[in-house]
């Protein structure tokens, strides 16, 4: 039994343990959750190799006393692929003061910002990772930054401040034996961990009967890397934009749009229109169309997600897919999630690729059936 | 002699003013019925399938009227994958005017606004309660019509019929019987659309706490499908100091 795998079952077992909420003692409380997935994917295309064969432990711990706590969130993960992706990885590590005025959160955490499901406009923070591009949980793709944020809260109304002074970056996958890997890149240049380079920002949310509306400025850097010269490079952004969401009858509409302004003054727009659909009987439809315009390269992008519970939800189905629209590609996750027990989960998946050009031409013939099984404590 | 004639006139026109009363009235009642203007609760959902398989969900929530409006927030403890899910609910009492509802995944770190109307017919979480059933429905959604009074389990109770004024709610009618002591429908049947008996909820243990009448028990059957669920209240507190900041994103977002 590998070293790894030694520690991801004494973690694991060590979790089961602990779970649960715990009495408090002297006022403190301490609580426990997470699970343990093991998730297999193969190629349906020739030929036929494993796409993902990867098992975890998710462990989160929160103390909190008075107002105040600490969070952490770590994975233990045995990757039979990529060998170099085993052990423990720290997700979340932050503290956290407040009262029903105000609140403090400092450390990594993911940041989340806007309305939009899956793509982005105005959440910038936390970037992306795609080490298996967009076949993980959307909640893996999120990379935590180390961050500062003060939120001043009214009842109806927040406002928030965050810094972060060393930004993260989208993780790309190169290494040659991860099947999503984009290939060697050259060498990565980030920005100086210097003060001069930190990013900040502010978000204004409203949220009254009818209408939740927020306003957001933000001092960044583009996080996908480009190239400049011989190396990836990044460059400064000034981001100023909005969100929207307004119910009416059984449907949500959503919006969010951004101004990304470039130092050199270039202006680049980016606007995005969703609307969800709750027709009853446990349907849920949602779209949404994205579109960049102004400077530089364009994109035009659209999803839909359709889902629908069964069987007292114990089954649900549902399927996510993001069309390139200009390049003609179509990334489309398919599944059945069946909650065998109320901590078992047993969910089987199909990913369809199909791209004629553009962001999904690296992964046409990455389609993929997959079987990920679940266990939250 | 004279004081005697005045105090039975009295009773007199009370019973002719509660035989009067419609069905309407009644159900305005039961709405009305005095609950405190905060409350708190810890809920059990017991999920039965027909083969006596369980499933269960474990959820708190608190609540605070302001006017005849109410804002409630509720989050999951139980199972795992859903523990930290939060809704928050603002119910406006007036006819037509849609609720804001919010919803919090704490895996997505996001919270969603969601169709304030459409839920209210689906079922909760899997169980046989719809949204409505669970407190959230307008007197003036449905006709109500006072068919008789009777005894149930040694109660006297109104029996009142209520018909959707929406034709696309999932229910055709619902015959309600409604102890008269305590102003509670203890015994509820719904029809479906062929007008065929759908499901049946039977309220199990009732009792006061803190002065208020208070569904401790009670289960909804499928009878067509023979799947149930059971919910059981624990610790109902009522009238209890509660800021409001509490049915605010912030402290959706927050959690408990």
């Amino acid at each position: 039994m590998s070293k790894n795998l030694k520690i991801l079952l004494l973690g694991t077992a060590a979790l089961l343990c602990a779970a649960g909420r715990l009495p408090a003692q002297d006022g403190l409380e301490v609580s426990v959750k997470g699970f343990v997935d093991t998730y297999h994917a193969i190629r349906t295309a020739a030929p036929g190799d494993w796409m993902s064969s990867r098992t975890r432990a998710r462990g989160e711990l929160r103390l909190e006393k008075q107002g105040g706590g600490v969070f952490l969130s770590a994975n233990l993960v045995y990757n039979a692929l990529l060998k170099d992706m085993s052990g423990f990885q720290l997700r979340e590590a932050y503290a956290y003061w407040g009262n029903p005025h105000w609140d403090i959160r400092a450390g990594k955490q993911i940041i989340s910002w806007g309305v939009a499901d899956g793509l982005r406009v105005t959440d910038l923070i936390s970037p992306m990772d795609y080490t298996e591009f967009l076949a993980q949980d959307y909640d893996d793709i999120r990379v935590p930054v180390g961050a500062l944020r003060v939120r001043y809260l009214h009842d109806a109304w927040n406002l928030e401040v965050v810094a972060v002074p060393v930004a993260e970056f989208f993780k790309l996958p190169t290494d040659p034996a991860n099947p999503w890997s984009v290939g060697a890149l050259p060498p990565e240049v980030r920005p100086e961990a210097k003060i001069a380079n930190m990013e900040f920002g502010a978000r204004f949310s409203c949220f009254l009967g009818g209408v939740d509306f927020s306003l957001m400025a933000l001092r960044t850097w583009s996080k996908m890397p480009e190239l400049v010269g011989d190396h990836l490079g990044y460059h400064r952004l000034t981001v100023i934009g909005g969100d929207l969401s307004v119910p009416f009858g059984s449907f949500v509409f959503r919006g969010e749009i951004a101004d990304n302004i470039g130092d050199q003054g270039a202006h680049q727009g980016n606007a995005l229109a969703g609307l969800d659909w709750y027709p009853g009987a446990d349907w849920n439809l949602s779209v949404q169309y994205n579109q960049t315009f102004g400077a530089g390269e364009h994109q035009s992008l659209a999803t839909l997600r359709v889902s629908k519970a069964l069987l007292n939800n114990a089954l649900t189905l549902s399927t996510f897919a993001y069309a390139d629209v200009r390049d003609l590609g179509v990334f489309n996750r398919l599944s059945a999630d069946w909650a065998a027990t109320d901590q078992l989960h047993a969910i089987l998946g199909y990913d369809y690729f199909y791209a004629k050009g553009g962001m999904f031409t690296t992964y046409a013939r990455n389609s993929e059936v997959w079987l990920k099984l679940k266990y939250s404590f | 002699m004279k004081r005697t004639v005045i105090l039975m006139a009295a009773l007199l026109l009370s019973a002719a003013s509660t035989n009067a009363q419609t069905g309407r009235e009644i159900v305005e009642r039961v709405k009305n019925r005095p609950d405190g203007n905060t409350r708190y609760a810890e809920m059990q959902l017991t999920l039965v399938k027909k083969n006596g398989d369980k499933r269960e969900r474990k959820m708190v929530s608190w609540a605070m009227d302001e006017g005849k409006d109410t804002k409630k927030i509720m989050f999951f403890t139980y199972p795992g994958d859903v523990k930290g899910t939060g809704f928050l609910t603002w119910d406006y009492d007036q006819t037509g005017k849609e609720d804001d509802k919010w919803l919090y995944l704490p895996a997505m770190k996001k919270t969603r606004r969601i169709s304030g109307s459409s839920s209210k017919t689906d079922f909760f979480m899997g169980t046989d309660f719809t949204y409505d059933d669970m407190g959230g429905r307008g007197v003036d959604e449905d006709k109500h019509t006072l068919l008789r009074e009777e005894q149930r389990d040694g109660h006297k109770c109104w029996v009142v019929e209520s018909v959707p004024v929406d034709s696309r709610e999932i229910y055709s009618r619902k015959l309600s019987w409604i102890r008269q002591d305590c102003v509670t429908a203890v015994y509820v049947e719904f029809y479906d659309k062929l007008d065929k008996l759908h499901r049946v909820m039977t309220v199990q243990e009732l009792k006061q706490v803190d002065g208020f009448w208070t569904v401790m028990k009670m289960e909804m059957k499928n009878v067509q499908s023979g799947h149930s669920t059971q919910i059981a209240v624990s610790e109902p507190k009522y009238d209890i100091p509660v800021d409001k900041s509490l049915f605010t994103v912030a402290k959706l977002e927050k959690g408990i």
